[in-house]
């Protein structure tokens, strides 16, 4: 178990390590933001003034080094459009992009596991199928259009949900469904093949034979059998959802690292665009990992030394 | 167990965020505006950007001001006069109190000019600023500005600068006045939660009077579509940055209203005359007489924008009346273009960035080859593009649309920095032109300046180095009832708004 985490760990830092290097690449090739700062008509000595106070100037590989050594001291850097500590501005919204994950992750096994267990147990029936379609339907829809859709049916027209911002109690349930639909066919369906494969296994007619009943060797038994995997994609799911969390917060103004993100990469503030980009690979290794570490809790023939599943 | 605590958990950040914080009711003491993007920061000597000045001019005072007619009048200084052609006297009130009971000196001023054109503090606004080479506090109520050489733009740049507290800097430091400003404006600082909001409230002592609003918040909403949102369900009063679509959407709601000011952003093709086919003056001219730019209005602006003849507006400095137009003749064009040898037509590239309103270069790209002139769309993103924008002749493509603003309301922003031929931003060279330009920001006399600006802007109609193709419109969309009438140079003070 030791070794196995052992060596998790040191793949973890080699892939944190390129992606800091890759961020940093990417964003360096991307343009330069002292552009985007001066007004328009800006001199030659204007720009280069600005360059030389932000440390552009520098060779490529003297500002990688210089990044790669504070990133070692967790030194985050200054954002130069805010002025402020990257870790100011980032930290108060680390919350409500969790808040707006989590509840959405809720929302998605809240539809997608009944609608998957009930799909898996009663194959084939035409309600069955009509719970699927629809489900693909809510995962089929962009967000962009979802949301705002949302946006003109509850807060516009009904008039009960908040139309935008954080401020009420409300606010979280739109962006929560709008974000949740796009799991929650992913969960369906998961559920239902993998209800269907612990169907087909012999212990269920075993325990049939000791005479329990169909709906007893479901919840006893088979649920818990057909849970393994949809702790995987539970975990898989979250980091999705994360990402989908850039278009969703932009679209009902939630002040979360997604939007935060937008902006950031809009204005080129580099030194908030890269320790975002960071924090979203570090939570995705994250999730990987935990998920294992999972399975052998939840099974316990599952052994933790790697390779093995 | 464990199921109890994860939900009593989630209840409580349920709490946490909506706790305390009701609804944003609409009354006649508050007003919300949501803008775009939160401010990039409240200092206001860092970043010149919409977001950001919407709310930090309303915690500061300017030494001089633009009224609603766009005349720079007084506000800190009550009068002015040039001792020579590089020294100008200001007198400055001595009645202005900052938030904090301090008062308002020449001092605090000058500390402010040097704050902004120190080198060392590196402001992007720096290049506006840094004509100024010295300020001096020569009475309690005087001030003295110095210019390296003769600038008359100086009191169209003196607008922009927010007059900062001395001793407040220099007691909390650059960072904490970019988290807590403090100023001598109608509002003060309440609050800034992150990417959620900016919480002003009136300033009871404020010298020009009562403000109008006792509370004023200032949201972040990114999408066009939810600030739309937000005004119809009445989250807020006032919403910033639509399209003449979202306008469209809007004016069927009775409730509310939209309001419009044609701004000093001028819409423009910008060509490259010195390297490609339309180093070809008649084959620019053929552009400029292909553009059939008032059905470009009418079909895809909404008739918000206005047709502008020149690169300057009836907002800026300079603009005089009855500079030569190229009307709409796409017969003409074809003419010049075989005459400049291209009777098969001419394949031309155009850049411009997602920021510019695509449907225009769609537009654009039709009626160009209407006559024969195919041209091939380049987008990069702002930074590509303001990249190429600036890049030498080779690089620049054959054609850049865009949009100008000097955020100064002077020929002297547009047009030196756009055609004269040491700017990097021209594509352009004729030593007549530069003459010109060059007299225009170093003439003293208004009447010298407008002469010249006017052979410059001759000139530039008859060698088509640039098409003005409109001036850009902004538009609001506001609850019925909030008075205010915007202005071209895209400010929004507070105190110039009131409930009906």
């Amino acid at each position: 178990m030791n070794n196995f985490l052992l060596k998790r760990l040191g793949q973890t830092l080699l892939s944190i390590w390129g992606v800091i290097t890759v961020v940093f690449i990417i964003l360096q090739l991307s343009g330069d933001p002292t552009l985007l700062m001066v007004p328009e008509g800006a001199t030659n000595e204007d720009i280069d003034s600005l360059r030389q106070q932000l440390g552009f100037d520098r060779p490529m590989i003297v500002q990688y080094g210089d990044y790669l050594i504070k990133m070692t001291r967790l030194d985050m850097g200054t954002s130069f459009i805010q002025n402020i500590p990257v870790i100011d501005i980032i930290a108060p919204r680390i919350f409500y992009t969790l808040y707006l994950a989590f509840s959405a992750l809720l929302v998605a096994f809240g539809i997608g596991l009944p609608v998957g267990i009930y799909i898996g147990v009663f194959r084939n029936t035409p309600l069955s199928r009509i719970l699927m379609g629809l489900v693909l339907i809510g995962q089929s829809m962009p967000t962009f259009w979802s949301g705002i859709l949302l946006i003109m049916l509850f807060a516009v027209k009904w008039g009960f949900m908040p139309s935008s911002g954080a401020e009420d109690a409300l606010s979280i349930v739109l962006p929560a469904i709008t974000l949740g639909a796009l799991s929650m066919a992913t969960i369906a369906r998961i559920t239902r093949t993998s209800i269907i494969e612990e169907l087909g296994k012999e212990y269920v007619r075993a325990s049939k034979a000791r005479g329990l009943s169909h709906s007893a060797v479901i919840r006893l038994h088979v649920m818990r059998n057909a849970s393994i995997p949809l702790i995987t994609i539970g975990a898989l799911e979250l980091s999705n959802l994360l990402a989908g969390a850039v278009i969703v917060e932009t679209v009902f103004a939630w002040p979360g690292l997604g939007l935060l993100a937008v902006q950031s990469i809009e204005a080129r503030d580099f030194p908030v665009v890269q320790v975002l980009v960071l924090l979203g690979s570090i939570v995705y290794i994250g999730l990987n990992l935990l998920a294992d570490i999972l399975y052998s809790v939840v099974d316990p023939r599952i052994k933790l030394h790697g390779g093995k599943r | 167990m464990l199921k109890k605590l994860l939900l009593t958990i989630y209840i409580l950040a349920a709490a946490l965020v909506g706790g305390g914080i009701t609804a944003a009711t609409a009354s006649s003491d508050m007003l919300v505006v949501d803008l775009v993007n939160e401010p990039s920061t409240l200092d206001p000597h860092r970043q010149w950007n919409p977001d950001s000045y919407f709310v930090y001019r309303n915690i500061y005072d300017n030494l001089v001001t633009r009224d609603t007619a766009g005349k720079i009048v007084p506000q800190i200084a009550t009068s002015w006069k040039a001792i020579d052609d590089t020294n100008i006297e200001f007198k400055i009130r001595t009645d202005v109190k900052f938030h904090d009971g301090s008062p308002l000196t020449a001092q605090d001023v000058v500390f402010s000019i040097k704050r902004i054109t120190n080198p060392d503090f590196a402001s992007p606004q720096l290049g506006q600023f840094n004509s100024i080479i010295d300020a001096v506090a020569t009475a309690p109520d005087t001030i003295v500005i110095t210019t390296g050489k003769p600038y008359p733009p100086l009191l169209a740049q003196l607008v922009k600068l927010s007059i900062v507290s001395k001793a407040y800097v220099e007691k909390v430091g650059d960072e904490e006045l970019n988290l807590s400003p403090m100023g001598s404006g109608p509002y003060k600082f309440v609050a800034w939660q992150k990417g959620i909001k900016v919480e002003l409230e009136a300033n009871a002592d404020y010298w020009r009077g009562q403000p109008p609003f006792a509370e004023v918040q200032f949201r972040a909403v990114k999408d066009a579509a939810t600030r739309i949102a937000d005004l119809r369900t009445g989250k807020a009063d006032l919403i910033v940055s639509l399209n003449s679509d979202n306008a469209a959407e809007l004016s069927s709601a009775s409730d509310l209203s939209i309001l419009s000011a044609p701004t000093e952003r001028v819409a423009y093709l910008m060509m490259n005359t010195q390297f490609g086919p339309l180093t070809d003056v008649r084959v620019r001219q053929a552009v400029a007489y292909a553009l059939d730019r008032q059905l470009i209005i009418d079909a895809l602006l909404g008739g918000y924008s206005q047709i502008i003849d020149a690169l300057l507006t009836p907002a800026h400095f300079g603009y005089v009346e009855g500079i030569k137009a190229y009307p709409y003749d796409p017969e003409k064009a074809r003419e010049l273009l075989a005459e400049a040898g291209y009777p098969d037509g001419v394949t031309v590239e155009l850049v411009t960035a997602p920021v510019f309103d695509q449907r225009i270069v769609q537009a654009i790209q039709q009626q160009l080859s209407k006559v024969g002139i195919n041209v091939e769309i380049s987008m990069g993103d702002m930074s590509t593009f303001l990249e190429r924008r600036r890049a030498d002749p080779e690089r620049f493509g054959d054609m850049v649309f865009g949009r100008w603003s000097c955020a100064c309301q002077d020929a002297d922003g547009v047009l030196y920095a756009m055609f004269n031929s040491d700017s990097v931003w021209s594509k352009y060279a004729n030593p007549e032109l530069d003459a010109h330009l060059e007299a225009g920001r170093s003439a003293m006399d208004p009447a010298v300046r407008l002469q010249h600006y006017k052979l410059a802007l001759d000139i530039i109609a008859d060698q088509v180095p640039s098409i003005a193709l409109y001036q850009a419109a902004a538009i609001y969309g506001a609850r019925k009832g909030l008075v205010w009438t915007p202005t071209a140079n895209e400010s929004l003070f507070l105190m110039d708004m009131s409930w009906q």
